[in-house]
C-alpha cells in the first residue's frame, strides 16, 4: 500500500479497532501520515510531500547547541 | 462560596441539567461525525456540549464543546448561564487577584485518575477514541490536553511547572508528536533538557476540571503556576493535585479522566502536520517534537474530551478569550494605573483592543509598546487598538465610534516592522516574524496638540428611567 500524501511504500497497520474487527488504522512511517480504512483519503495537492520538502521543513522549534 | 467542579464529571452533569449538553446515545463514526459534530455546535445558537456514548469500534465515550459558549464559559465560572461577556471578564479579574491558592496535594489512592493504570504494550487506540478533527489534518490529534512539564534546571520548583495546551499529533500506539513553540513555556524547558541531550519528562491529563483546561490555556508568566490560578478562579477554593507516578517531581490534576506519562526525546524532530488551527486555516507540516508514552492512569470509563477548532468562533476561541484578556489587562494595568480594560478576544489575542486614560500626549501609543513587551503581546499582538477609558473595548460598535471620529490616520496610525509574530498566523512571513499595527483611537491630550476638542453627547438624567420602561414593556412581550 502506498502512503496517500508522500507516495512510500513505507505504510503499516498502526492499530486496530479495540472492539470488534471494524477498522484499522494505517501510518506511514515516512511522512508519518495516519488514516482509518473507513476513510475516503484526499490529500489536497497543496499537502502532498516529497523528500525535498521534508527535507527543507521549518523546525519547530530549533534543535538548540549541545553545552559543555 | 462560588460553585466549582471537582473534575469534568461534575460539570458535565451541570451542563446537562442546565440545558447545555446533548447526550448522543445512538452509535457515531469516528470520522466524519465527531469533527463535524464540534463545527455544528459552534454553529448552534448557545451552542451545547456533544457527548458521544458509543464510537465505532471504541470501547469509551467523547464530549466535544464542553467550553464553546459564553454559557458554558459563565457556568464554568459557576455564574448563572446568561452572564454578560463584560460581567465575566470583572469577576475572572475580580478572582485572579486571590492568586496564588496552594493546590492540595492528594495521596494516590484518593486520585481518581489512578483507579487503572497500563504499564505495559501501551495503545492509546484502547484509552482514547482517537480522531481525525478537520479533513486535511495529517492524522489523529489530541487538541485539548492539559501538559504538564518542570524547568530541567530545577525540577523540584513548583513556580516554574508548567500546566500548558499545546496540540499533540499520534504517529503510534505510544507515541505523539508536540507542538512546542520557541516562545511557549514548554519551549524554555524543551530547550534546556535539549542544550544537555536530556529527555524531558512529560505528564499529559485529559478531561479535567474544566478551569484547570482553562488555565492550561492561559498565558500566564513563566513563574506563576497555573494550579495555584485554579484555586484563585474557584474563588479560594484549592485546586486538587497528585504527584505523576513515573515522574513524581510533575503534578497532575487529581482527577483528570486520563493521563498520559512519558519524555520528549531530545533533539529529535519528525513530520507533523498539517492541523486545522485556530486562525481558521490549516498550518502547514513541520519538524516538531516527539514524545513517547511509558505509562497510563485513567478513570474506570474514562471520557475522551477533545475541541473542535476551525473558522472562528469555536470552542477554542472560549479557550482564549478572557483568560488572554485578564492576564494582559493584569500585567499592563501594573505598568499603566490607567489603563480601564483589555479585550484580547480576537484570535487568541492577535487583535487587541485596550481602553485607557491618557496621562499625556502619546500614551496610547505607548500604552501598545507596553503590550507589545509582554511574553503573550510580544510574539501574539498584531494588531492593536487603543480607546479612550469611557470606550466599552468589548462592544465594538463603540470601538468602531472611537476608530471613526478620534483617529487622523497620518498620525495616530503607526506600523513597527520587523518585530516577532505568532507562526500559526498565515500572514507571518517568514512564520513567526510579522508586522504591527498600532492605532491610537484616544482623544490628543497635551502636548499633543487638540485644537478641534469637542464636546461629547450625553445621556439625559431622565435616560435610565425610560430604559426601564423599555425593558418592562419587551419582558412583558415573552
Amino acid at each position: 500500500m502506498k502512503c496517500p500524501r508522500c507516495d512510500k511504500e513505507e505504510v503499516r497497520v498502526m492499530v486496530k479497532s479495540p472492539v470488534g474487527d471494524v477498522w484499522e488504522v494505517y501510518v506511514c512511517d515516512n511522512c508519518f501520515f495516519s488514516w482509518r480504512s473507513t476513510e475516503t483519503i484526499n490529500v489536497l495537492p497543496q499537502f502532498k510531500l516529497n523528500d525535498q520538502k521534508i527535507a527543507t521543513m521549518q523546525m519547530i522549534p530549533p534543535i538548540p547547541p549541545l553545552k559543555g | 462560596m462560588v460553585k466549582t467542579y471537582k473534575d469534568l464529571r461534575e460539570f458535565l452533569v451541570t451542563l446537562e441539567e442546565e440545558g447545555q449538553l446533548v447526550r448522543v446515545k445512538d452509535e457515531v463514526m469516528p470520522e466524519p461525525d465527531l469533527g463535524a459534530a464540534g463545527r455544528a455546535a459552534a454553529n448552534s445558537k448557545s451552542a451545547p456540549a456533544i457527548l458521544f456514548e458509543k464510537v465505532k469500534g471504541y470501547k469509551y465515550s467523547v464530549v466535544t464543546n464542553v467550553h464553546g459558549s459564553w454559557e458554558n464559559h459563565a457556568l464554568m465560572m459557576g455564574m448563572p448561564k446568561n452572564t454578560p461577556v463584560k460581567d465575566q471578564f470583572y469577576e475572572l479579574n475580580r478572582r485572579w487577584d486571590k492568586f496564588p491558592v496552594a493546590p492540595k496535594k492528594l495521596p494516590r489512592e484518593e486520585a481518581l485518575c489512578k483507579e487503572n493504570e497500563i504499564n505495559e504494550n501501551i495503545n492509546l487506540f484502547e484509552v482514547l477514541p482517537l480522531y481525525r478533527i478537520n479533513e486535511q489534518d495529517g492524522g489523529f490529534f489530541i487538541s485539548k490536553a492539559s501538559v504538564i512539564t518542570a524547568d530541567p534546571a530545577d525540577p523540584e520548583d513548583m513556580n516554574s511547572q508548567n500546566v500548558g495546551t499545546y496540540r499533540i499529533q499520534v504517529k503510534d500506539k505510544n507515541v505523539i508528536g508536540i507542538q512546542a513553540l520557541p516562545f511557549h513555556d514548554i519551549g524554555i524547558q524543551l530547550r534546556k533538557a535539549e542544550e544537555t541531550n536530556t529527555p524531558l519528562p512529560v505528564a499529559i491529563a485529559l478531561g479535567n476540571n474544566p478551569l484547570v483546561t482553562f488555565m492550561a490555556s492561559t498565558p500566564v508568566m513563566y513563574n506563576q503556576n497555573e494550579y495555584e490560578f485554579v484555586g484563585a478562579l474557584q474563588d479560594g477554593v484549592p485546586c486538587e493535585i497528585t504527584k505523576a507516578d513515573l515522574y513524581p517531581h510533575l503534578y497532575v490534576p487529581a482527577h483528570a479522566e486520563v493521563v498520559l506519562e512519558g519524555y520528549i526525546k531530545p533533539r529529535v524532530r519528525t513530520v507533523e502536520g498539517p492541523f486545522g488551527e485556530f486562525p481558521g486555516s490549516y498550518s502547514g507540516c513541520r519538524l516538531q517534537g516527539e514524545i513517547v508514552i511509558e505509562k497510563v492512569t485513567h478513570r474506570t470509563n474514562p471520557i475522551f474530551e477533545n475541541l473542535y477548532l476551525g473558522l472562528p468562533w469555536t470552542e477554542i476561541d472560549y479557550l482564549m478569550a478572557l483568560n488572554t484578556s485578564v492576564p494582559l489587562y493584569k500585567q499592563l494595568k501594573a505598568s499603566f494605573p490607567e489603563i480601564e480594560a483589555v479585550n484580547a478576544m480576537y484570535t487568541h489575542g492577535m487583535g487587541t483592543i485596550i481602553s485607557t486614560k491618557s496621562r499625556l500626549g502619546g500614551f496610547g501609543k505607548a500604552v501598545a509598546f507596553r503590550l507589545l513587551s509582554t511574553p503573550h503581546g510580544m510574539p501574539y499582538s498584531k494588531i492593536i487598538i487603543v480607546v479612550d477609558e469611557f470606550v466599552d473595548p468589548f462592544n465594538l460598535e463603540q470601538v468602531m465610534w472611537a476608530l471613526t471620529t478620534r483617529v487622523r490616520p497620518a498620525d495616530h496610525v503607526s506600523v513597527i516592522e520587523n518585530c516577532p509574530g505568532m507562526p500559526l498566523d498565515p500572514s507571518s512571513v517568514p512564520a513567526g516574524m510579522h508586522s504591527k499595527l498600532i492605532i491610537d483611537a484616544t482623544t490628543p491630550v497635551p502636548p499633543e496638540p487638540n485644537p478641534r476638542d469637542v464636546e461629547l453627547l450625553k445621556p439625559s438624567a431622565a435616560t435610565p428611567k425610560w430604559e426601564e420602561f423599555i425593558k418592562k414593556f419587551q419582558a412583558g412581550l415573552k
